[in-house]
């Protein structure tokens, strides 16, 4: 039947004809709009209008209790002084491009792994998601206390193994802090990846391979030339939504370390909550958050450019 | 499968699994060893000669029951059930529609709209906190699970949308035009043709928003203050932190209890999250 | 619940002398009735888990219950880790709906001065009633021209130690390092023999302020002068103390420290790990509490071999900081009578005495009069800690203890210097860097 019938076609004249509404609704961009309603007012309501307030929050020198004046840039200038804040930046981009790349790289292992048949796969499947399903508040106090200096199991491991001879400070060492937090949200990454890999894994048909492998291609050489480019759209998706949420990070920190020792390990958003509901400084808190944004902003539009051009290849 | 000879499929997959579930779910076999073990036991530093990491010869149920009976537990479980299944059916309701009308149908701004909902994912939770707090009490819901529920969608309705747009996307556009010519209204088409197919999505988009909600710690922290109201994140770690005594054993008790429910389901629906995915890879 | 005329309730409660001698809650019992307030009024109470589980336990059992007798009210106490309290403040007064009165530590009631409810009839009856206040607690919870919380307690803070250890180098009970130089010669020996100090230096709101401060004033250094507006932390005597702190960490310090909360090195004492440490009493109070826990390495209850000495003396003398804690009246209550009826009642004497005698020492009342309660006869371990609060000095020093000192505390401007310097930085930087911040916050 010919597109133009479908607009003469009497049923659908005489549906469409019942009530003004469904009229209306036939409107592409009326049943957009409809449709769109909710979900503009709630983010608008409860994202759009506190981001702008937050905005405005940050050029003031509001304080708790205390509604504040305009001061245009002086807490974004105050921020480039400040030394904690320069820590935090660069914890912040070492702690999210570390992880990124250990939990692509275990994750990917740990699917390739899992798309394999064997007894108790979908057990397995199930099971390795539990760190990722677990509230983070929660498994992150299990890893404190296997971190804790004087009761640490891991310590003891090793020690029994006889590769340490001194306790690792692990949690109170500045270097090793950020090391333990690196170690912790890796450890709750790579089920994520692995299971959102492995979806992707299962899409590429299996006659691909095997083609390749009558050719005479060895199994990392079908894993490069083959599997890994159709698997680079779900890649790149899943690596932009862990980057912004890692970038972001708040409980892990917040729980295992609290942003110490002596700021070896604050980020972004621990910085922003001491600084802003923690002492009180609202208006500083706010630059901090804020100044977060740009960066992430970069990132995430230089990722979709990306995906962009994988996807057309 | 590994060709080639036994010893392949051991060291090449075998042993690498192995360590993966080990490494992955010995912290659990940990909470699971702290929360029966005795105080006296927990107390003991590592350099002492009888610290016995990987078992307890006493297990105690001590602290389960003082999870259970001394503090708010199971109220804080109910609580972030139903704040998280709230949130997801609010995310899951605007995402399919927002979904849907972002990928399937032609309008001047979809494009930009599209972007914008992506862009809010960006926006870090320690900015909007304070000005939440505003809004919050302006609709007076402070202190009541409702502000959980309405500003949980703001960062699950983004990602919902996304998945279930990838969804649609490999949805062919003709069984919606042969549905319009059968004579069904557009949203008519959109209700009963297109979303039943789309079903594995929505359930893959629903566990994925109820993970989070369970999940959140910041707004739960700053929005609620009556131990009553408080989820299991926020309670556990405030209620079971006593000033010098973390209560260890109760700590990982309520850890345990307060995941193991949520894996449950998840292995029931771990493969429509697979393929759930898969489908929005497609697209 | 018959009504009373406001006016005779206000002439049996109100500041007379009656009140004066006998306290709010025999006034209220003389009535033999509850004062009506309009409806059952509910009160939000916002306190830190107490270190000695004892008292919490007191608050909800038997104080919960008596106000609700005495005063009609419905009171509700939320406990949370100390360290949570100020970003519950902000939210609530942020959101202009939480807790009714919140329990500030340290000098955070400086933080927001125009967020709480002037409490100066309170507080001023209170003293009155009770011997003065503490200046230390004066200082955090007055805004030199009124009251905006009322002082509650205040943790003294003392070394606990090993008293066997200590006596096998040579410090026989009671004799004690006199000096920083003699206590750090006693730690090197005992770290040498796996048995370091131990000490919190990290973002924890008890530990590491009370050791950090009390140590600067020792050696000299001080934050501002007198007008509360020079800064002058970057002197040489702060450099000194800095200097010394490094070697005195590597020499005498369980190095853990730099990443321990408020309750690691009680831990560590109890597990023992570490053989002296600044504390409040909860060490002492929680080995006497369980003394087939936690036992010495010779299966001696463990409490036996703990004893208190003060910190030691540094070239400008001898300091401590005790944590003072207030009650804070948000202002965004609706009607603030309530709450100042329950501060009035929780804080003479009759119901606060259940509550310093389950706090067995840990915390000295913020007025003078608990000096001379009963409860020091009881244990001669307690006894330094009696007089604990007399101590006169707080952080800001010497300038007023207001906003800014509040400020200077609530980021870990002091302990971070040492942090700082134990990790690498040079001594002059650390310093210098430390000034800088609290420079920057007073302008």
């Amino acid at each position: 039947m010919a597109a133009s019938d479908i607009a003469t076609s009497d049923t659908y004249k005489s549906a469409v004809r019942r009530w003004p509404i469904t009229r209306l609704l036939e409107d592409e961009r009326w049943l957009a709009f409809v449709l769109l309603l909710p979900t503009m007012v709630l983010l608008g309501l409860f994202i759009a209008y506190p981001f702008v307030k937050g905005v405005e929050l940050s050029v003031t020198d509001a304080k708790v209790g205390v509604p504040g004046r305009f001061v245009g840039m002086q807490n974004f200038a105050a921020l480039l002084d400040d030394s904690i804040f320069r820590v935090a930046v660069w914890n912040t981009i070492v702690y999210t491009a570390v992880t990124t790349v250990f939990k692509l790289a275990l994750g990917l292992w740990l699917a390739l792994l899992l798309n394999r048949n064997f007894k108790g796969k979908a057990f397995t499947r199930a099971f390795i998601l539990l760190p990722f399903i677990i509230p983070t508040v929660l498994s992150t106090f299990a890893w404190k206390w296997m971190f804790d200096p004087t009761f640490s199991v891991i310590n003891w491991t090793l020690f029994r193994l006889g590769l340490i001879s001194t306790r690792i400070n692990w949690l109170g060492d500045p270097s090793l802090a950020l090391i333990s937090v690196i170690i912790v949200n890796i450890w709750r990454g790579v089920p994520f990846y692995a299971i959102s890999l492995l979806a992707g894994l299962q899409t590429i048909n299996p006659e691909l391979q095997d083609a390749a492998a009558i050719d005479g291609a060895r199994p990392w050489q079908r894993f490069w030339y083959v599997t890994w480019p159709l698997l680079l759209p779900v890649t790149m998706v899943v690596v932009l939504f862990s980057v912004i949420q890692t970038f972001a990070d708040f409980q892990l920190v917040y729980v295992l370390t609290g942003g110490g020792p002596a700021n070896a390990t604050q980020l972004f958003a621990t910085y922003a909550y001491q600084v802003g509901v923690g002492t009180g400084l609202l208006s500083q808190g706010a630059a901090i958050s804020l100044a977060m944004f740009p960066v992430l902003l970069v990132v995430v539009i230089v990722q979709l450019l990306y995906i962009r051009r994988v996807e057309t290849l | 499968m590994i060709e080639g000879a036994k010893w392949r499929r051991w060291i090449f997959f075998y042993i690498p699994l192995s360590a993966f579930i080990f490494t992955l779910l010995f912290p659990f076999y940990w909470m699971l060893v702290t929360a029966v073990r005795p105080d006296s036991e927990l107390y003991r530093p590592w350099s002492a000669p009888n610290y016995t990491p990987f078992w307890t010869a006493h297990p105690t149920l001590d602290h389960i029951r003082y999870l259970l009976q001394e503090t708010l537990f199971s109220t804080w479980m109910l609580n972030t059930l139903f704040i998280s299944i709230a949130a997801t059916l609010i995310s899951l309701f605007c995402g399919l529609l927002a979904g849907y009308a972002l990928s399937r149908l032609k309008f001047r701004f979809a494009g930009m709209l599209g972007t914008a909902i992506f862009i809010t994912y960006l926006v870090p939770q320690t900015l909007l906190f304070i000005p939440l707090a505003d809004i919050i009490r302006n609709f007076r819901l402070g202190d009541s699970p409702w502000a959980l529920i309405l500003t949980y969608p703001t960062f699950l309705i983004p990602f919902c949308t996304w998945l279930l747009m990838g969804y649609f996307k490999a949805i062919p556009r003709e069984l919606e035009e042969c549905a319009r010519i059968d004579g069904a209204a557009r949203w008519q088409a959109m209700l009963y043709i297109i979303f039943p197919i789309a079903v594995p999505g929505i359930l893959s988009a629903g566990i994925f928003a109820f993970t989070l909600s369970w999940n959140e710690f910041i707004y739960a922290l700053v929005f609620l203050s009556s131990p009553e109201e408080k989820t299991v994140s926020v309670g556990v770690t405030s209620e079971l932190i006593r000033g010098d005594v973390f209560y260890w054993g109760s700590l990982m008790a309520g850890a345990l209890l307060g995941s193991i429910p949520v894996a449950f389901v998840y292995s029931f629906f771990v493969e429509y999250y697979v393929a759930g995915l898969t489908g929005a890879v497609k697209g | 619940m018959a009504r009373i005329s406001r006016r005779k309730l206000l002439k049996l409660s109100g500041g007379g002398a009656v009140v004066a001698r006998t306290g709010g809650i025999a006034s209220i019992l003389a009535l033999k009735q509850a004062p009506a307030f309009a409806q059952a009024t509910t009160l939000h109470w916002l306190r830190w888990n107490d270190f000695v589980p004892a008292s919490d336990t007191v608050l909800q059992k038997e104080i919960v219950p008596e106000c609700e007798k005495a005063l009609g009210v419905k009171l509700s106490i939320e406990m949370i880790n100390g360290n949570d309290i100020q970003a519950r403040t902000t939210s609530a007064i942020q959101s202009g709906s939480g807790p009714d009165i919140i329990c500030a530590l340290n000098n955070w009631p400086q933080l927001y001065p125009e967020s709480v409810a002037d409490v100066s009839d309170v507080a001023d009856e209170i003293g009155k009633a009770q011997g003065g206040f503490y200046e230390e607690s004066r200082v955090v919870a007055n805004d030199g021209k009124k009251w905006i919380a009322v002082p509650w307690c205040v943790l003294g803070a003392q070394l606990a130690y090993r008293k066997s250890w200590l006596a096998e180098i040579g410090y026989e009970a009671p004799k004690f390092a006199q000096t920083w130089e003699e206590y750090r010669e006693a730690g090197k020996k005992l770290k040498a023999k796996g048995r370091p100090f131990g000490q919190a230096v990290s973002h924890s709101f008890g530990d590491p302020p009370t050791y950090a401060y009390p140590y600067l004033w020792s050696w000299g250094g001080k934050e501002v002068e007198a007008d509360g507006k020079t800064v002058v932390l970057n002197s040489k005597a702060t450099v000194d103390s800095v200097n010394f702190a490094v070697g005195f960490w590597k020499d005498a310090y369980d190095e853990g420290g730099l990443a321990w909360d408020d309750s690691s090195n009680n831990r560590a004492f109890l597990a023992g790990t570490i053989s002296s440490t600044l504390n409040g009493a909860s060490i002492y109070l929680e080995a006497k509490r369980k003394p087939d826990v936690y036992l010495t390495e010779n299966g001696t209850p463990l409490w036996q071999d703990i004893l208190h000495a003060p910190l030691p003396k540094g070239a400008d003398g001898q300091f401590g900081y005790h944590l003072p804690m207030s009650n804070m009246l948000m202002k965004y209550v609706k009607d603030p009578k309530p709450g100042k009826e329950f501060l009035r009642w929780i804080t003479s004497k009759p119901v606060y005495q259940a509550w310093f005698d389950s706090q067995q020492g840990y915390s000295v009342g913020a007025t003078t009069i608990w000096e001379k309660d009963k409860l020091w006869d009881k244990d001669p371990v307690m006894l330094p800690f009696r007089t604990a609060a007399r101590a006169g000095r707080f952080p800001g020093y010497a300038g007023p203890a207001d906003r800014h000192a509040a400020e200077v505390l609530s980021k870990y401007i002091i302990v971070d210097m040492t942090a700082k310097a134990i990790q690498g930085m040079p001594a002059q930087d650390a310093a210098k860097w430390a000034h800088e911040e609290v420079t920057r916050i007073h302008a």
